[in-house]
C-alpha cells in the first residue's frame, strides 16, 4: 500500500492533505498521529476510495485505486477491515448477527459464514458473549466486536480510525494488545490514534501528520524524541 | 444462478426483518400507505361515481320530434314514420330511435298520472289527443344538429321537434366540468398521495443510514444494500394496499346501499368499478413502495 504525492482538496476549498508520500509494507504495524484536523481521516478514507485525491495516486495491492471502477469498489473493501471510534455496530443484532452481517451483504453462502463468524469471535474472545446485543456489552466488548466483524473477511490490511478513543486506559491496552496479535498473525494494522501513551510505549512506526503534511515517519514515541 | 439466489433470498429475508427490527417505522410508513391510498380509492369512487352520473344524465337527453295528429290519416302517417324512424337511425351520431305510437303516449300518460295519484279523466275524452312522437337519443348529445334538420326536413309527417339546443349546451357545460374537474382533482390527490408516501419511505431509509453506511464500509455491493429496501418498501405498499382494500370491502355494502338510496337513478356498475379500483390500489401500493425505496436508498449510493 502506499501514496504517491497525494494533494485532496475538499470542494468547500479546504486542503486536507498536501503531497503525501507514504508505504506500508506486508504486515506492519504502522501508528497515523497527528491533531485534529490533520488530515487523519481523509488518508483513511482515501484507502477505502470513501474518497479520491485530487491528485497523486493511492496504490492498494498493485492497484491504483483511482483506476477501480465505481462498481469494482465493494470488492476492493472486504480485502480492507474498517474499525471506528464509535463501533458502528447495528444495536437491534447481536455480536454474533453484527459479525455475520458482514459476510452476509456480501453474498457469502450461508454455511461458509457460521464457521467464519465462529473464528472471528474466537480471535477476539468474545464466544462467551456472542448471543449478546451490543447495547448490554462494555465498550471494549462493542469494540472488539467491530474489530472481530473488520476481521471477518480475513483482510490483509485492518484500518482503525480512533478505535481507544472512547475507551479508558486499561480496555485501550486490551484493544491494543489484540490489534497486536492480530498484526501477528500477518494482517498489516495502520491505526490513526491520539493515545501518545500507547504509541510512546510500543515503539512501532509512527507516521505524524500535521496541517496535511507527514512531518516525521520513523520508529519511535508519539513525540519527536529529542 | 446459485449467487443470483442467494441474492434473492438475502434480500427478501432482510427486508422482512428490516420491517420487523424497525417496527415504529413500518407501522408509520404502512399506516400513512393505507391513509393515503384510502384516500386515492375515496377519489377514484368519487370521480367514477360521478362519470358515471354525468353519463346517465346526458344519455337522457333525447330529441322529441311530434307527428302530425291528422284524425282519420293515422294509419298513412305511421308508415311514413317509420320510414322516417329508419333515415334517422341510420345517422351515425343516434344511438337509438323510438317509435312512440298514440296509444302508447297515452298509456305512459295515464302511467305518470296514475304513479302521482291524480284522478286519470282521460277516459272523458271523445279521441286520444296526443300525438305520435319519435324519441331519439344521441351518441353524444352535442351532435343533435343532423337530426333536428332531418326532422324539420320532413315536415310534412314532423309537426314540432322539441328545441334541445339550450337544454343540452348547458347540461353539457355542466358535464363537463364536472368530469374535468373530477379528474383534475384524482391526479391531483395522485400526486399528493405519490409525495407523501414517498417522503415517508425517506425517512424510514434515512433512519438506517448507520446500517447503509456499514454496509457499504464492509464491501456490500450497491444491489445488497439496495433491494432489501426495496422489497421493504414493496412489502410495506402491499401490505398498505390489501388493508385498504379490505376496509373498502368491509364498508362498502352500507356506502353503496347510501349511495343507492341516495341517488337511487344512478346505474353505478360497482362490480368492474371494484375491479379497477383494487387494480389502482394495489398497482399505486406497489409501485409508490419501490418508487420511494429505489429513491430514497439512491442518495446514499451514488459517490
Amino acid at each position: 500500500m502506499s501514496l504517491r504525492g497525494v494533494r485532496k482538496v475538499y470542494p468547500n476549498g479546504k486542503a486536507a492533505l498536501d503531497d503525501v508520500d507514504l508505504t506500508l509494507g506486508e504486515g506492519e504495524f504502522v501508528f497515523l498521529v497527528g491533531p485534529s484536523g490533520a488530515g487523519k481521516t481523509t488518508l483513511l478514507k482515501l484507502l477505502i476510495r470513501d474518497e479520491r485525491p485530487t491528485s497523486g495516486e493511492v496504490i492498494l495491492d498493485g492497484r491504483n485505486l483511482a483506476r477501480v471502477p465505481r462498481r469494482k469498489v465493494p470488492e476492493l473493501r472486504r480485502k480492507i477491515g474498517i474499525v471506528f471510534q464509535d463501533y458502528k455496530l447495528l444495536p437491534t443484532r447481536t455480536v454474533r448477527e453484527n459479525v455475520a452481517f458482514a459476510l452476509e451483504v456480501t453474498g457469502t453462502p450461508r454455511r461458509q459464514i457460521r464457521p467464519a463468524v465462529e473464528r472471528a469471535l474466537a480471535v477476539v474472545g468474545l464466544g462467551a458473549q456472542a448471543d449478546q446485543l451490543p447495547t448490554t456489552l462494555s465498550g471494549g466488548e462493542q469494540q472488539r466486536t467491530a474489530i472481530a466483524r473488520a476481521l471477518v473477511h480475513e483482510p490483509r490490511l485492518i484500518i482503525a480510525d480512533e478505535p481507544t478513543g472512547n475507551l479508558d486506559p486499561l480496555i485501550s491496552w486490551e484493544i491494543i494488545q489484540l490489534l497486536l496479535r492480530i498484526n501477528e498473525l500477518g494482517v498489516t494494522i495502520l491505526m490513526a490514534t491520539h493515545n501518545a501513551s500507547v504509541v510512546t510505549a510500543l515503539r512501532r512506526r509512527v507516521v505524524a501528520l500535521e496541517e496535511g503534511r507527514v512531518v516525521r515517519d520513523e520508529v519511535g514515541g508519539y513525540h519527536r524524541d529529542d | 444462478m446459485f449467487g443470483f439466489f442467494r441474492f434473492v433470498a438475502f434480500s427478501v429475508t432482510h427486508g422482512l426483518q428490516g420491517l420487523r427490527r424497525n417496527g415504529l417505522m413500518t407501522i408509520a410508513a404502512t399506516a400513512t400507505m393505507l391513509l393515503m391510498l384510502l384516500l386515492l380509492a375515496g377519489f377514484w369512487l368519487v370521480q367514477a361515481g360521478l362519470a358515471a352520473g354525468v353519463s346517465y344524465v346526458e344519455q337522457k337527453v333525447e330529441i322529441v320530434a311530434d307527428l302530425h295528429d291528422v284524425p282519420g290519416a293515422e294509419g298513412a302517417l305511421t308508415v311514413q314514420a317509420v320510414a322516417l324512424e329508419a333515415d334517422v337511425a341510420a345517422l351515425p351520431t343516434v344511438r337509438s330511435v323510438d317509435f312512440v305510437s298514440k296509444d302508447e303516449a297515452l298509456a305512459q300518460f295515464r302511467e305518470r298520472l296514475r304513479e302521482r295519484g291524480q284522478v286519470d279523466l282521460t277516459g272523458y275524452l271523445d279521441r286520444n289527443p296526443l300525438p305520435a312522437s319519435l324519441e331519439v337519443k344521441l351518441v353524444d348529445p352535442r351532435d343533435y344538429d343532423p337530426v333536428v334538420q332531418l326532422l324539420q326536413d320532413h315536415s310534412r309527417v314532423v309537426d314540432d321537434v322539441v328545441q334541445v339546443q339550450q337544454l343540452v349546451s348547458e347540461l353539457t357545460t355542466v358535464t363537463g366540468v364536472l368530469r374535468t374537474g373530477g379528474i383534475v382533482l384524482l391526479v391531483l390527490v395522485g400526486f399528493v398521495v405519490l409525495f407523501i408516501i414517498v417522503n415517508t419511505i425517506r425517512l424510514a431509509v434515512v433512519a438506517r443510514r448507520e446500517e447503509i453506511e456499514i454496509m457499504r464500509l464492509v464491501g456490500a455491493s450497491d444491489a445488497f444494500i439496495r433491494w432489501p429496501f426495496i422489497f421493504e418498501g414493496a412489502f410495506v405498499g402491499l401490505l398498505g394496499a390489501a388493508l385498504a382494500l379490505g376496509i373498502i370491502a368491509l364498508v362498502s355494502g352500507p356506502v353503496s346501499d347510501f349511495m343507492y338510496g341516495f341517488f337511487r337513478v344512478l346505474p353505478i356498475e360497482l362490480g368492474s368499478l371494484q375491479a379497477d379500483m383494487a387494480l389502482l390500489v394495489v398497482g399505486t401500493g406497489f409501485g409508490v413502495g419501490v418508487l420511494g425505496s429505489w429513491l430514497s436508498v439512491r442518495s446514499y449510493l451514488t459517490k
